[in-house]
């Protein structure tokens, strides 16, 4: 019995001695990296002939999660046409980072989408063309019908490799309903 | 050894003696019970593990041995052969044949349905991973992220609800994931075992469903040099899996034995009935070593393992937004439909584990035992998103969105002391955990430090016919957590603490009947995604979010089963009932989350009490000499008795049949058979309103065919073959625990074809 009782002392002993290379994980935390992340979605409307620029913009700027995004209501006049421009910003960091300029370099993987609904509030084409001649959508026209109300769906679709000129292929990067009314 | 013989004159006058001993230690096991099956003979080992079974007629007996802590093992004994002979030869002479009977210490609860893969039915599952392997058990089935990565579920429980012990060591990967297959090359093992039930006093914390035991091998000790190889090829995805094991004693030094194990899988796109799914190609590598020594009482073995698997994940469950993910439900098939290659894309994951593990034991010559265990894990786990950054400087850095480093040290102290009276064994325990968790990318996870301290002690008595055991244990953790929040960094603390129990019996009731009572309990803390995810997931198009003031989850788990066992009819019927307290789910929250992508459904981890029960029911009926049918059945119902009502993603009711027709001797070929079976799944009606995007995919029926046999060469090499037919007749089906149900069917037909050489000097 001594025997086993002096066994056990030593393998405890040994078992405690191990612990002593502990580490801390607190001390290597890393800040988070979210490299895809879009925060604002900035639309410019320019009234064809005209320097009337009008601004809306979507953002959260703490991310997903947290508070939910702010969206301003467009609103534009009746049977117009606008040339439209969007830029998208991260600004959660600082100094805020510019993704239409990512957007721009990998213009062969994005397409902009805008939906009216109803699709008679405003019609959209897009004015530029990507190195396989589809369109992107950075910049393009639009022209508004009669005076009504609706929505303004703008989505970017991230469509690495499978880009076709189409909707369909991809993912969503922006998703943003925007209230419309044309006046 | 056992030693059949025959003593004169009588010709119900043959007996059985033997003896038993530790297949670890070679030491005599004093007071296992040796019983005959079908026939009222059990007589108990002496104080040298010497028995004798007397006044036995000629015949084919099964003979069983049972000990306290150990495996129960079945042996064959043909009394028939010789019968006419000479019965006055000396008893020497009269040897039919020797069996060996090596028992096999476990730790699994003895109360509880324990049940095992081993010898050919492990052979015909070589290739697939561990979740796959154990499958055709009753009340285990598999959670699916497409075709490659499978996590096992118990009873309708999986992730860190079910503990998997690798080799005696607690694997430690990040299991909260439910797309976080368990890092384990069913390769190394050579025993599969399943606990079902909360085992939480041996175990530890979590093993909440079940415990899941892989085991290799005793070490070939003294022992000349042999092996195996396997070689796998599936039809589907073309895969390719080759795997050898070397082993031996060393010459010249007594008392050594080592073991040499490696293999290679690769395996291209899947193809489902109608079309591939593009980059679900898989690549794998993994190798252990083992080396040990024995002297007398003593004894020590170190493992090392290493695991690398590269995973392709299918492109199409990257979803942006919930308007993609209802796009791909109401196209009703994936919207990218490529060729086959081998080449693994982004979306992908990249998990290597390292294992090193050093046990030592020493038999006191009174009988007590001490172990020791000390065990270090690195699991390292790079997950790739689908998109590269944005920003091509860093795109070209091509690094993983996701990093996450765990290291784990495991400490285990375990005495068992010497049997009292022959009738009572126990052992008492100290188990130890530490571990830290690094992770880099986008917000996930926090980092965190975690401490564990568990003490056990059981104790089991066998007296009669009767076998009952009692355990309890305390665990307490610890557990400090850091993350970045706007910027800063905030650290929460843990502390959880809790007693588990268990208390079990076994009663012969009969030699052709045996029931067994266990009510035991575990619990689990609440794991650091559930306290602290917050964020969209990709693969589900959700937006989860985890609560730091969960508290932990209490099982109550009562299993009751009953076996009958006869020559030519086996049933086992077993029923539980599984309380669990403050379990933790994904509730759905009445608010969508807004963000730039759109609207997401919410999820928020909450906690209610819910109840599992089920019945698992396994025949085996040889209807007529050669032709076997084996029935299988698991029901299991889950209720959320807080809310009134139902829990996601619980597996719907299967049964498996399968008809076995044993062929007679081919020439040189032994145990061929050939065998057609058929799995039926339901249709999972018990799920709670308006929670998922779709409704759980309608019930199936697939058909099976197999085929295989084994050709001895000589004494030591032996070939052994299988083919067989998955998914026979390429059914469009698509399962409720596959989370890509969504997006695409499961895989088609598959064909595989197994090959086993093994050989020795």
């Amino acid at each position: 019995m001594k025997m086993n009782r002096k066994i056990t002392w030593m393998l405890l002993f040994g078992m405690t001695a191990l612990f002593t290379q502990c580490k801390d994980s607190g001390d290597e935390v890393k800040p988070d990296d979210e490299n895809e992340l879009i925060t604002t979605v900035i639309l410019k409307f320019t009234e064809q002939g005209t320097t009337n620029v009008s601004t809306f913009k979507s953002s959260d700027p703490d991310g997903e999660g947290g508070n939910p995004p702010v969206t301003d209501a467009i609103s534009l006049k009746a049977n117009t046409t606008y040339s439209v421009g969007i830029q998208l910003l991260d600004e959660s960091k600082t100094p805020a980072a510019d993704i239409t300029e990512e957007v721009e370099e990998k213009s062969d993987e994005h397409l902009f989408i805008y939906t009216a609904s109803p699709a008679a509030l405003l019609t959209y084409t897009a004015e530029d063309k990507d190195a396989n001649n589809y369109p992107i959508g950075l910049v393009g026209k639009a022209v508004t019908g009669t005076a009504a109300t609706g929505k303004l769906k703008v989505q970017l679709r991230h469509q690495a490799g499978t880009k076709n000129g189409t909707a369909t292929p991809g993912s969503d990067d922006v998703n943003v309903d925007f209230d419309l009314k044309i006046q | 050894m056992v030693t059949v013989g025959y003593a004169q004159n009588s010709s119900c006058a043959c007996f059985i003696k033997g003896e038993v001993r530790d297949q670890h230690s070679g030491l005599p096991v004093v007071g296992a019970t040796v019983l005959i099956i079908g026939q009222n003979n059990g007589v108990f080992t002496d104080a040298q593990g010497k028995y004798q079974i007397n006044n036995l007629c000629p015949g084919t007996y099964q003979l069983e041995c049972r000990i306290v802590g150990y495996t129960s093992s079945l042996h064959k004994i043909d009394l028939t052969e010789g019968h006419e002979e000479d019965f006055s030869i000396e008893e020497n002479e009269i040897h039919l044949h020797d069996v060996e009977i090596t028992a096999h210490r476990t730790d699994a609860p003895a109360s509880q349905p324990l049940t095992t893969i081993s010898g050919s039915e492990l052979f015909r599952t070589r290739g697939d991973n561990l979740a796959e392997s154990l499958k055709g058990l009753t009340g285990v089935t598999s959670l699916q992220t497409g075709s490659s990565i499978s996590k096992p579920v118990i009873h309708g429980m999986h992730s860190n609800r079910v503990l998997i012990m690798n080799n005696g060591v607690r694997q430690e990967g990040q299991q909260w994931g439910s797309e976080h297959a368990p890092e384990i090359d069913p390769f190394v093992a050579t025993r599969l075992s399943v606990v079902k039930g909360a085992a939480g006093v041996r175990y530890g914390s979590d093993a909440i469903g079940g415990v899941i035991l892989v085991e290799p091998e005793e070490l070939p000790f003294n022992k000349s040099l042999s092996g195996e190889v396997n070689l796998v090829g599936f039809s589907n995805g073309r895969q390719g899996v080759s795997s050898a094991t070397i082993q031996g004693g060393i010459k010249g030094f007594t008392g050594f034995g080592w073991r040499a194990q490696g293999t290679f899988k690769r395996g291209g796109n899947v193809r489902t009935p109608n079309y591939y799914l593009d980059n679900t190609g898989l690549s794998e590598k993994n190798f252990s070593l083992s080396v040990g020594y024995r002297l007398k009482g003593f004894g020590i073995d170190v493992f090392y393992s290493r695991f690398d698997t590269q995973l392709g994940i299918f492109s199409g469950s990257h979803i942006g937004s919930v308007t993609d993910l209802l796009n791909v439900i109401k196209n009703g098939e994936p919207l990218i439909k490529p060729g086959f290659t081998y080449d693994i894309a982004r979306p992908n994951q990249n998990a290597s584990h390292n294992l090193i593990k050093a046990e030592t034991h020493y038999h006191f010559k009174d009988g007590n035992r001490i172990q020791w265990t000390i065990a270090q894990q690195l699991n390292d786990r790079n997950e790739f998103d689908l998109h590269r950054p944005r920003n091509d400087s860093i795109a070209a850095l091509n690094r993983p969105e996701l990093t996450f480093k765990l290291n784990t040290l495991t400490n285990d102290v375990v005495w068992d002391h010497k049997p009292i009276g022959g009738k009572i064994s126990g052992q008492v325990g100290v188990s130890s955990l530490y571990q830290y968790n690094l992770m880099s990318g986008r917000p996930l996870i926090p980092n965190f430090n975690q401490f564990n301290i568990g003490m056990f002690w059981i104790e089991r008595y066998a007296k009669n016919g009767w076998e009952m055991e009692a355990g309890i244990r305390y665990d307490y953790r610890t557990l400090a957590t850091h993350r970045i929040v706007r910027k800063e960094k905030v650290s929460t603390d843990f502390t959880f603490s809790n007693f588990s129990g268990t208390l079990g019996a076994t009663k012969n009731i009969s030699q052709t009947l045996s029931a067994r009572l266990n009510v035991g309990t575990a619990w689990r803390a609440p794991n650091v995604s559930e306290l602290f995810s917050d964020g969209v997931h990709h693969g589900a198009a959700a937006y989860e979010k985890g609560d730091s003031t969960l508290t932990q989850e209490q099982a109550i788990n009562t299993i009751a089963s009953v076996k009958y066992t006869s020559n030519r009819l086996t049933v086992e019927l077993g029923g539980y009932y599984n309380y669990i307290a403050d379990y933790i789910y994904l509730k759905p929250q009445p608010e969508p989350m807004l963000t730039i992508r759109g609207a997401f459904p919410y999820f928020k981890y909450t906690q209610t009490n819910a109840v599992f029960r089920g019945i698992d029911l396994s025949v085996d009926w040889e209807l007529i000499k050669n032709l076997t049918l084996t029935s299988k059945l698991s029901y299991l119902n889950v209720y959320d008795k807080s809310n009134d009502s139902y829990l996601v993603m619980i597996p719907p009711n299967r049964w498996d049949n399968q008809l076995k027709y044993q062929l007679p001797v081919l020439g040189q070929v032994k145990d061929a058979f050939i065998s057609v079976g058929n799995l039926s799944v339901a249709r999972q009606k018990r799920v709670p309103a308006n929670s998922d995007f779709a409704p759980p995919p309608k019930a199936y029926s697939l058909w099976n065919l197999q085929a295989g046999g084994t050709l001895p060469v000589s004494e030591k090499n032996e070939f052994e073959i299988s083919i067989s037919v998955q998914n026979l007749f390429n059914t469009a089906y698509r399962d409720y625990l596959n989370r890509f149900r969504y997006y695409a069917d499961d895989m088609g037909r598959q064909v595989s074809l197994r090959l086993k050489w093994k050989f020795g000097v």
